[in-house]
């Protein structure tokens, strides 16, 4: 339904894989749940939680589409996601999800704001002031 | 923050004729709209033209229900449209009813419907008809705060979940003021429909619109079995038609007169033939369309004071045949008489023929029945709404010849009753004269922008073949007030020698 640039692809799969090595022990599963949840400060704070929460179970839903595995996966009232564990381990069926949780805001909001996010969001890490999200640095 | 950095909006098509133009391109996609006025306004067919314009089985159209008109009524009333198509039912558009759920329970609950049926088939459109309904039940026992935050929350799941949301509702004007709705919705259009004495006109506003320029103003439209048609008031009046010096002349249909014109009307041109009633008017327009025919040249006839048939008919009795040329395609003569048209609406449909039929000439027979055919309300500003009439014509090449009737004056010369000679390229104006006990006929060819002309007067008459030119009368002062003194020379008994002119074709 969306078509997302590669480049929004790639961000996401670093994202994963960043908090992946944050704590190597519960794998892509729990990359995948601690991105979201990354996520979830900056955009409750831009969108409200009502907002947060329609924008995963959007992208929830599109990333089903995608993964069929994924099909089992829900999101709590909190706005965190349940059942990744079920899900086949594979890093790049979580990043699935982030990536449509980004190719939503890049629709809705634009590159710009949307990296600006991110960029709140992982505040830590080095990410670059580029105008590319494939040359944002983690 | 550049233009290539900005987020892309893209534009729905309505799929209603003119909307799109008013709206600045479309409908903002994922946007959350109300559609607002008084019953009958036709709320629920431009909703539903939306929706069967966008609809399709991957990304189908919710059309919520509540208390309103039943599904099944509205299902009976709108398959009468030629926009709708029934094979989109359960597929690519699909009625749910609230009414139960509304009367029920709380907004929450109406709120969870909403996501739970938004969440299963993931629409492109969602339509709520009546929300107003929705949100009056609510106010019995909900708090503005809480009714504030139902919409709000409505407002954004339906975006995040990539929804182009339509909320219609029955209400005035004067409840835009304080009411949440119109503070979250990005887009607010405002249907009315007004009784004008003995007419009905309907005009839309696009109250506001979040992210795009749309055309300001109240813009007429009408609802026929094609569903709703709206009519830009600004038509007409963007890009201007730069003019060659050297254009080709059309040739009026009368030798004598293409020669005071210096060869004819320059192609592209208004020109405006004033003069009283019977004074042969409309006998020249129609020779103007029959000339172009001759030469093989698409024509339309836009007529207010006579039925199709019967201006073939005086067309026939002045040796023109109009009926093999409408056969084949060639003549269109548009009969435009509701008497409640709106300018902008007789301008499309003109605009539409010249443009279907690559027409080269175009008459109006005359501006006094169009001034007639229009609602009572278009009639105070018509010579305003002429200026963009004629500019929007000639602005898609075609050479228009208008008719204009005056009242005659024997003080002064008058050239048109509405005093927009400024907007014709040429004008010509044909008088009676009272000379020797006899009401006779003269032409002038009073202004023509693109060039030299003949400034004679020349005497003429309406025969069974069209106007025929006489000679220039000389030997009177005041033609042109219709009451001439004779000059010169006086016969035996004393009187003023008459010219009698030598007719020429």
């Amino acid at each position: 339904m969306n078509t997302i640039p590669p480049a929004i692809k790639a961000l996401a799969r670093r994202l994963v894989a960043f908090e992946a090595t944050r704590n190597p022990s519960d794998g892509p599963v729990g990359a995948t749940s601690r991105a979201c949840d990354a996520l979830r400060g900056p955009l409750a704070k831009f969108v409200g939680a009502d907002g947060f929460r329609s924008l995963l179970s959007r992208a929830l839903a599109l990333a089903k589409v995608e993964i069929p595995s994924l099909g089992s996966v829900q999101m709590r009232p909190d706005g965190s996601l349940e059942g990744l564990e079920g899900v086949e381990q594979n890093q790049d069926a979580g990043a699935v999800v982030v990536t449509q949780l980004l190719g939503l805001l890049v629709m809705f909001i634009g590159e710009p704001l949307m990296i600006r996010l991110v960029q709140d969001a992982w505040p830590d890490a080095t990410v670059a002031e580029t105008d590319r999200m494939g040359e944002v640095q983690l | 923050m550049s233009t290539e950095e900005r987020v892309t909006i893209r534009k729905l098509p309505t799929g209603v004729p003119g909307l799109d133009d008013i709206l600045g391109g479309g409908l903002p996609e994922y946007s959350f709209n109300i559609i607002a006025g008084a019953p009958g306004g036709g709320k629920t067919t431009l909703a539903h033209q939306v929706m069967f314009a966008n609809a399709t089985p991957e990304r189908p159209a919710l059309y919520f229900t509540v208390l309103g008109e039943p599904a099944i009524k509205m299902l009976r009333y709108q398959q009468q449209f030629r926009f709708f198509d029934a094979a989109k039912l359960n597929t690519a558009v699909r009625f749910i009813n609230l009414s139960e759920l509304v009367l029920g329970k709380d907004l929450d609950a109406v709120l969870a419907e909403i996501i739970k049926e938004v969440e299963a088939t993931s629409p492109g459109i969602v339509i709520v008809d009546s929300f107003r309904t929705v949100v009056r039940k609510a106010t019995g026992g909900t708090g503005e705060v809480e009714l504030q935050a139902f919409i709000q929350r409505l407002a954004l799941h339906l975006t995040s979940w990539q929804a182009t949301t339509f909320l219609i509702g029955e209400y005035t004007e004067g409840e835009i003021r304080d009411n949440p709705v119109f503070t979250v919705a990005d887009g607010l259009f405002w249907l009315y429909q007004q009784v004008e004495r003995n007419s009905i006109v309907r005009k839309l506003q696009v109250m506001k619109l979040r992210g795009q320029a749309s055309v300001p103003g109240l813009h007429t439209f009408r609802i026929t079995a094609d569903g709703v048609q709206a009519f830009p008031r600004n038509f007409g009046l963007t890009g201007r038609v730069n003019k060659p010096r050297d254009r080709r002349r059309l040739s009026s249909g009368v030798v004598a007169l293409d020669v005071m014109m210096s060869g004819g009307i320059p192609e592209g041109d208004s020109l405006l033939i004033a003069g009283p009633s019977g004074s042969g008017k409309s006998a020249l327009a129609t020779q103007f369309i029959a000339e172009g025919l001759r030469h093989g040249e698409p024509g339309i006839a836009a007529i207010f004071e006579e039925r199709p048939e019967e201006y073939a008919g005086r067309a026939a009795s002045l040796g023109m045949d109009f009926d093999a040329p409408q056969h084949d395609g060639k003549l269109e003569i548009l009969y435009l008489r509701p008497l409640d048209l709106s300018v902008d609406e007789t301008m499309r449909e003109i605009i539409d023929a010249v443009e279907r039929m690559g027409a080269k000439r175009l008459v109006i027979d005359s501006l006094a029945g169009f001034e007639l055919a229009l609602a009572p309300g278009f009639r105070t500003d018509f010579r305003e709404s002429l200026y963009r009439m004629i500019g929007a014509l000639t602005r898609t090449g075609v050479t228009i010849v208008s008719t204009v009737e005056l009242v005659e004056s024997f003080t002064e010369l008058a050239l048109s009753p509405y005093a927009i000679s400024f907007l014709s390229d040429d004008i010509i104006r044909l008088r009676y004269v009272e000379i020797d006990g006899q009401l006779r006929k003269v032409l002038m060819v009073v202004k023509m922008r693109g060039g030299d002309h003949s400034k004679d007067i020349v005497e003429y008459d309406v025969t069974s073949k069209g106007l025929r030119l006489g000679e220039r009368l000389t030997g009177y002062h005041g033609l042109i007030t219709g009451v001439p003194q004779p000059l010169g020379p006086k016969d035996r008994e004393g009187d003023p020698v008459s010219g009698t002119p030598n007719r020429k074709e």
